[in-house]
């Protein structure tokens, strides 16, 4: 396939131009917590990045494997920040409408964000359990553990300055 | 000492605990805290978009003058990352574009570093020093990343306040390794692996309890141990506190103001270590 030299400035602009300096050491790689899962691995996603491969770096699972612990930032030796380039690559495919539970969840997250000022888990939950039933099991889980214990916030809160959350995602997100 | 205090979203629900023995420990140290007005959610780990994120943790930082505490490290290394952004002139003018209030800097400060500030060496309000209590100091990522007051991989703090209660710190091999918690919904069992290493890691490091900074560490290796232990065949049966819980505890104060009852995996028989062991030091 052709190189997309749009997306790859995009993906430079969002993660910073330090990203054309890799070296491809594989220093992420090797401390990734998720790493033996991801394919493509963290280290070859930059390169798709670098080689402008827009379908196999926003399509794969190794955006969703990403826990955003960042120890590939601080331990990259060209100062790159490859939990950036994740960032970017999502948000790259979010924003093209990418479907899927991960794109999903984030999706959900961040609407909470934007209609409420605060996120309520029971009720994300809920609506995440609607696209992804298989995830039941663990909330069912999760619930007898933390319901007992008066651990789950049954009342969604609202915050006053909402109109202002509102409008920081939506201004924000069209920069 | 006055500071704004940021609860964060999870201080309504599944980190109850950690709401609560922050107000207690913060209140038995003198430290005033004036929770931040109509504060919202930081974004946590799940809005890709830096400038946004940006952008919601800078409505937060300009709701106050005071330094800002929070107790949980997600919220923590929000706002650092974003204080850190804003020092760029132009992300500075696309935020405050559209905030009411005006971000104009910040200092952010983790709860953590705040106890044992306030604690001074050998310091009389602790009436139940842990001597002798084996603590496997947990940081997980955030509290330490991106990189701002500790060594992003070898920090020390938990260590300090761990001696500073007296107890004993244990060479915790995976204690800035992540949790796995950020993606436990979507990508369940890549989370609960890494989560139950981090649990046997903890054992074999001889810690009779795991001492946590973070709301989603804390999930992670105490609500769901039961589920981990029962996945994996093997039984964990290890205490996992909020490390202002661990303070409370050594400060003398009660298992309702920390929440005590709350944990999943209870502590009790190990408070219970701790109280022989203080009587037979008498």
């Amino acid at each position: 396939m052709a190189r997309d030299e749009q997306f790859k400035q995009e993906v430079l602009r969002l993660a910073g131009q330090e990203v054309l300096t890799c070296i491809q050491c594989g220093t992420c790689s090797a401390s990734c917590p998720t790493a033996r899962l991801m394919n493509p691995s963290i280290r070859r996603l930059i390169k798709l990045c670098l080689e402008g491969k827009k379908e196999e770096a926003t399509h794969n699972e190794t955006l969703w494997l990403c826990t955003s612990c960042l120890l590939c930032t601080v331990r990259c030796p060209r100062g790159i920040r490859p939990k950036a380039v994740v960032s970017a690559l999502k948000d790259i495919a979010e924003r093209a409408g990418l479907q899927g539970k991960d794109a999903a969840y984030e999706k959900f997250f961040l609407e909470q964000i934007k209609d409420y000022g605060r996120i309520a888990e029971l009720a994300l939950t809920a609506k995440f359990l609607l696209i992804f039933p298989q995830g039941a099991v663990q909330s069912m889980q999760m619930g007898l553990e933390l319901l007992p214990r008066g651990k789950i916030g049954l009342e969604i809160e609202r915050i006053k300055g909402r109109d202002e959350v509102k409008r920081i995602i939506e201004e924000l997100w069209k920069e | 000492m006055k500071l704004a205090y940021y609860p964060g979203c999870v201080s309504q629900s599944t980190g109850k605990e950690m709401d609560t023995s922050t107000r207690a420990v913060s209140a038995a140290l003198g430290i005033e805290l004036v929770e931040l007005p109509d504060w919202n959610c930081c974004g946590a780990t799940h809005v890709s978009n830096e400038l946004v994120a940006t952008g919601l943790a800078a409505r937060n930082m300009a709701q106050t003058d005071l330094p800002i505490m929070t107790a949980c490290s997600i919220c923590y290394s929000n706002l650092r990352a974003a204080a850190q952004r804003l020092e760029e002139p132009d992300t500075l003018e696309k935020v405050n574009a559209v905030l009411d209030k005006k971000y104009s800097g910040a200092r952010v400060r983790h709860a953590l570093d705040v106890i044992l500030e306030a604690l001074t060496e050998g310091d009389e309000r602790i009436v139940v020093p842990l001597k002798g209590l084996l603590v496997a100091p947990y940081y997980g990522c955030l509290l330490t990343r991106p990189a701002g007051l500790y060594s992003p991989q070898f920090p020390t703090i938990l260590e300090e306040l761990i001696k500073r209660l007296q107890a004993e710190p244990v060479d915790f091999r995976l204690k800035t390794f992540c949790c796995g918690g950020p993606i436990f919904m979507p990508q369940e069992k890549a989370a609960d692996d890494i989560a139950f290493k981090i649990l046997t890691e903890a054992k074999k490091a001889g810690a009779e309890v795991i001492v946590t900074v973070c709301p989603l560490c804390h999930l992670m290796l105490d609500a769901k141990q039961k589920v981990l232990e029962q996945k994996h065949g093997e039984k964990i049966g290890i205490p996992v506190l909020y490390v202002t819980q661990l303070a409370g505890i050594a400060l003398g104060l009660g298992q309702e103001e920390l929440g005590l009852f709350m944990n999943s995996v209870s502590p009790m028989a190990m408070i219970e270590r701790v109280y022989e062991r203080m009587a037979e030091g008498i």
